[in-house]
């Protein structure tokens, strides 16, 4: 673990040390060494539990993937946000990146954590880097409101799980998540324990987020700059299912019941947020909409509680991170070059920017999970361990796929295909940089077909 | 190893490789020369047709089937995916056959495509597309099934929309998408119910497991799948608008790949629904049901593909009530011996099209039998097949089918909608040849006619071979699994050559009563049903998206996000605490006063509760 997390903390100094002639070089350079090394903790023994074992940080093979995930992502953000920092003060450009870094490292120790208190405090710091980027570096004064929303929503949650955890502490003795299994089973029968339960999941069900409780996510991906919108949907929203997988086995009698209306929730959120998505006219809002009907996905599959729920809730939140963030990434390279998000302006752009129109072609199809991308395993672990808890279930899961692949195909027509509106005739050719981003995002995702056990968590 | 059935297995794997083999050269980041479409694309598919011959000598020799399962994928609990493929008999008859017609549609696509500027791209599109068909088609388990089911749809998605400039082809694509989405809904709740109750997904595991189980929902769920992949009735309406596609797509889509991959399913997975009578009669209905209705659609279309389209959306139906005659094979001998002449009539409007300056409406035809007199013959040929002539490709399946439709015991509503349709399939055909062949010409005088071209002349001449001699050949060497029914009463077994004579000889009366004028208002409801697609279209289309649309924006959007979810959320947290903060805020301005007052009555209230 120190392996990667000292290197990562290294970068700071870095950033703040290299001239600036080299600081976006170098930074890249250093991130992308960590992510490499990272990718050697995919090769640890998974059958044996946990390993890199120190006395706070840990891996396991369900918080491994999203360790690399993590890791992966840092120099992603930071090809991807070079261009539209390039005017900013080089002084601004460090605190930027710095606060990127920051991220990487609160959210490695998130995601490392072996006490439940660690993860809950590493879970809440992450919201301070996200809270400065979404309000320093948004476009619009709308940003504001954004940041507002994004850091009450959240806390709202996650302050019942702060007393949820005391509670726990008190009865157990033991947060650590290394003996939570072997812990006896709580005593939970009285109603003030149902209130527990629902105190240690709604911080997570708000950062997935829930259909309910996602008001947030639209507004702070939209206000969002590019590398906050690509973080947000790739690695933060995972913190809400990867605490969710983790705190869920201590509530076991209790979850049978009470899950029902959030399973259901869940599913009809799928399907509600999937008909915005259908009329959006705003590419990211789009893209956000459709970030929130997979992860109801992912939620009501970890609720189901069935290795194969696990299993392809831990894929589809692999496979979704890469893929929402490409879509990020895409609607940013449009974005710098049309300056408008509005779908109906920049039309027919597959005539101009004909390599990027691949780009976007293979991301939606990533989106509406094509077999055999591991968005397809996912979903269909998810569907069919659903369909053994409830025939019915189906219907909303079946209904989601059909809305995913129309709004996602309608994105791709609406932007790439048709005729060529006349805002968009003399935009700038597209950069090397650019396609780099989009092969790094898309190379995992298409190595991952090869061998998907790697993402598959404890189902081993 | 045994040596024929190594040497069966590794030339099927061949195949695959050669196939792949040019996919992955446009790996390479220099743009391959201008010849790369026919020299590297058109030679894999004809290599890969002769080396496909070898597996179906040796099948056809010595009988002999493979699977094979080269590597374990993935497995989770003890739920495994492998790669597997199963060579059959249907898969080794049916590849050779895809490859056949592709290498013609192929190489008619290089003058067709000819002054278009993507046309290595086009080329390499339908190469996928075929090897997304050769997946589904070889594949062993259902997941490697399900890769290629996709990947025919997302293929058909692109080529659709070839012309991505065009709306209309825009959302054809789109609709072509939808649709099968609708289906695919039913075949991942077949694979979620075989994975929850039979934890399997492969083949012979599926067969073997489920004689006792009640397979009812799943077997549902796969004939919706058919419905939408093959164009039944319900989830038809994308199969004509895919006519947006240039001509080589349409050819393609409609012969070996994509349309029959619905059908091909079920067939290949028969021995699940073998007695099940409940699914076996859905699939009847649901096939007579089809075919009448849109062998109706076709007798009053005018563009030559849509005609054209509609019968292959009327044969598929055929197909499908053959599935539901528990008859697999002879829906199999349907769909290969359909693929040829099929493709064929395609490949001759496409020829005629581009002769005639790209005119599709047949009213502006007429008279080509002395200009194109090649096409024109082979378009007359495939109609011939078409309608079941005796000895030509479709009679040995079509006969077969009407034969064993006849002799079953099942539905006599499904037996009477087939041959209705049947005779509809006459009058259709001729409607065609009558309008395009006949006659004297009704085009403009200056249209660039010239069939002397050998990439136009060589591909249509090979599926005109394989239109006249595909059924014979086919049926001569393949030994059928059921029983057929070899006698029956002369009424029963000449019934499907008298409906046909009966449609041909109306089509011809109603064709020379077309120019007289008896009524000054003809009753026209009835053609414009037909006309209209029997108003499915113009129902369906409007009103299920616009109630999804009005859905999404005015519920989910705007009732529900917008309004109660901001409002009793985000909007009332801060409109309640507004006034207290406002009021508390207001009171501290600094006056000496207030702040003496608030004292008093803190000490008040204090003094108060201490004394109470």
């Amino acid at each position: 673990m120190l392996m990667i997390l000292t290197p990562t903390m290294m970068l700071l100094p870095m950033i703040w040390l290299s001239s600036s002639a080299h600081l976006w070089a170098s930074v890249l350079a250093h991130s992308m060494t960590i992510a490499l090394v990272s990718l050697s903790w995919l090769c640890l023994p998974m059958e044996a539990g946990w390993s890199s074992l120190n006395s706070f940080i840990a891996t396991d093979p369900l918080s491994t993937p999203l360790l690399v995930l993590t890791c992966w992502l840092l120099p992603l953000m930071i090809l991807a946000s070079q261009n539209h920092m390039a005017k900013e003060p080089i002084n601004r450009q460090r605190v930027y990146i710095s606060l990127l870094t920051s991220l990487q490292i609160f959210l490695i120790l998130a995601f490392g954590a072996t006490e439940m208190i660690m993860f809950y405090v590493m879970f809440e710091a992450t919201l301070i880097p996200t809270l400065i980027i979404i309000t320093r570096w948004g476009n619009q004064t709308e940003r504001l409101n954004a940041g507002i929303y994004f850091l009450f929503y959240t806390l709202a949650g996650s302050l019942p799980l702060l007393v949820a955890l005391l509670v726990l502490q008190n009865s157990t003795g033991s947060l650590s998540f290394l003996t939570t299994q072997f812990s006896p089973p709580l005593q939970l029968h009285t109603e003030a324990s149902k209130i527990w339960w629902a105190g240690c999941l709604l911080a997570f069900l708000v950062k997935m987020p829930l259909y309910g409780a996602h008001l947030w996510l639209p507004k702070a991906h939209v206000e969002a700059p590019i590398a906050g919108s690509m973080i947000l949907a790739a690695v933060l929203l995972k913190l809400g299912g990867y605490g969710m997988m983790r705190i869920i086995i201590i509530l076991d009698p209790l979850t049978k019941q009470l899950s029902y209306p959030f399973i259901i929730l869940a599913l009809w959120g799928v399907v509600m947020t999937g008909s915005i998505c259908l009329r959006q006219t705003d590419l990211k809002s789009l893209i956000a909409y459709s970030s929130v009907s997979h992860m109801g996905l992912v939620a009501a599959g970890i609720l189901i509680q069935t290795p194969w729920g696990f299993t392809g809730a831990l894929i589809l939140m692999i496979a979704h991170g890469l893929t929402s963030s490409a879509l990020f990434c895409l609607a940013n390279t449009n974005y710098e070059r049309t300056h408008s998000r509005t779908m109906l302006l920049a039309r027919g752009l597959q005539m101009v920017l004909p390599l990027l129109a691949t780009w976007w072609f293979l991301f939606t199809l990533a989106n509406l999970a094509l077999p055999p991308l591991p968005n397809l395993m996912g979903e269909l672990m998810i569907i069919s361990s659903l369909f053994n808890w409830s025939n019915w279930t189906l219907l909303l899961t079946g209904a989601g796929t059909l809305i995913t692949a129309s709004y996602s195909l309608h994105m791709f027509l609406t932007t790439q295909r048709g005729p060529i509106t006349s805002p968009v005739l003399a935009i700038e050719p597209t950069h090397t940089r650019e396609h780099l981003l989009m092969i790094l995002h898309l190379l995992p995702l298409l190595l991952l077909i090869l061998k998907p056990a790697l993402i598959w968590g404890w189902a081993l | 190893m045994h040596l024929t059935t190594m040497v069966l297995s590794s030339s099927l794997l061949t195949i695959f490789s050669i196939l792949i083999l040019p996919v992955l050269g446009t790996l390479n980041p220099s743009p391959p020369g201008s010849l790369w479409a026919t020299n590297s694309v058109k030679t894999a598919v004809k290599v890969a047709f002769f080396v496909s011959l070898l597996p179906l000598f040796i099948f056809l020799n010595e009988g002999v089937e493979a699977i094979m399962t080269n590597w374990e994928w993935m497995n989770t609990l003890m739920f495994n995916i492998n790669i597997s493929f199963k060579f059959d008999l249907y898969s080794i008859v049916f590849t050779p056959v895809a490859l056949y017609v592709t290498w013609s549609i192929l190489e008619f696509a290089s003058w067709y495509m000819h002054d278009d500027p993507n046309m290595n791209r086009f080329f390499k599109y339908l190469l996928i597309f075929l090897i997304a068909m050769i997946v589904l088609v070889t594949a062993n388990n259902m997941f490697q099934l399900f890769i290629g089911w996709e990947g025919v749809g997302i293929m058909s998605f692109l080529l659709i929309g070839w012309w991505f400039g065009r709306a209309d082809a825009n959302t054809a694509a789109l609709q072509a998408v939808v649709y099968n989405r609708v289906g695919d809904i039913g075949l991942i709740l077949a694979m979620a119910w075989m994975a929850v109750n039979l934890n399997s997904w492969d083949m012979q595991q599926l067969f073997s497991m489920t004689t006792n189980q009640d397979m009812t929902l799943p077997l549902l769920g796969l004939v919706l799948a058919a419905t939408g992949k093959s164009a039944q009735f319900g989830l038809h309406p994308w199969l004509p608008s895919a006519m947006e596609g240039p001509t080589p797509v349409s050819a393609l889509l409609h012969s070996s790949t994509m349309v029959v991959a619905g059908i091909f399913l079920l067939i290949r997975l028969n021995p699940l629904m073998d007695n099940n009578p409940l699914v076996l009669s859905t699939c009847l209905c649901l096939g007579a049901l089809t075919t009448v209705f849109t062998a109706t659609c076709a007798l009053t279309q005018n563009d030559i593909k849509k005609i054209i389209a509609f019968s292959t959306s009327s044969q598929l139906g055929l197909m499908m009530v053959t599935i539901g005659l528990n008859q697999p094979q002879l829906a199999f001998l349907h769909i290969c011996t359909h693929a040829f002449f099929k493709a064929m009539l395609f490949l001759c409007s496409g020829s005629i099209i581009h002769s005639l300056n790209d005119e599709q409406d047949i009213r502006k035809m007429g008279g080509l039998h002395h200009l194109l007199p090649f096409t024109s013959s082979c378009l007359t040929i495939g109609s011939l097949a078409l309608t079941g002539t005796p000895f030509l490709a479709g009679f040995f399946s079509k006969d077969a089918i009407i034969e064993a439709l006849n002799t079953s015991y099942l539905n006599a509503w499904a037996l009477v909608l087939t041959l209705v349709a049947t005779s509809f399939t006459a009058v259709y055909s001729l409607r065609v040849v009558f309008f395009v062949s006949m006659g004297h010409p009704r085009f403009n005088p200056i249209s660039p006619i010239n069939e002397n071209n050998l990439t136009v002349m060589n591909p249509i001449k090979r599926l005109a071979w394989g239109s006249i001699l595909a059924g014979l050949l086919i049926t001569a060497n393949i030994s059928p699994l059921k029983t057929p029914l070899m006698t029956m009463p002369f009424v029963l077994k000449m019934a499907a050559l008298t409906v046909t004579i009966v449609g041909l000889l109306m089509a011809l009366e109603l064709a020379s009563l077309a120019s007289q004028q008896f009524k000054i208002k003809p009753a026209s409801a009835p053609h414009h049903f037909s006309n209209m697609l029997g108003f499915y279209p113009s129902v369906v289309h409007r009103l299920a998206p616009k109630t999804n649309l009005v859905l999404g924006q005015l519920i989910a959007n705007q009732t529900i996000d917008q309004t109660w979810l901001e409002k009793t959320g985000p909007k009332m947290t801060a409109s309640v605490n507004l006034p207290l903060i406002s009021s508390t805020s207001n009171l501290q301005q600094g006056v000496i006063k207030t702040y003496f007052l608030m004292f008093f009555f803190t000490m008040i209230l204090a003094v108060l509760i201490l004394v109470i």
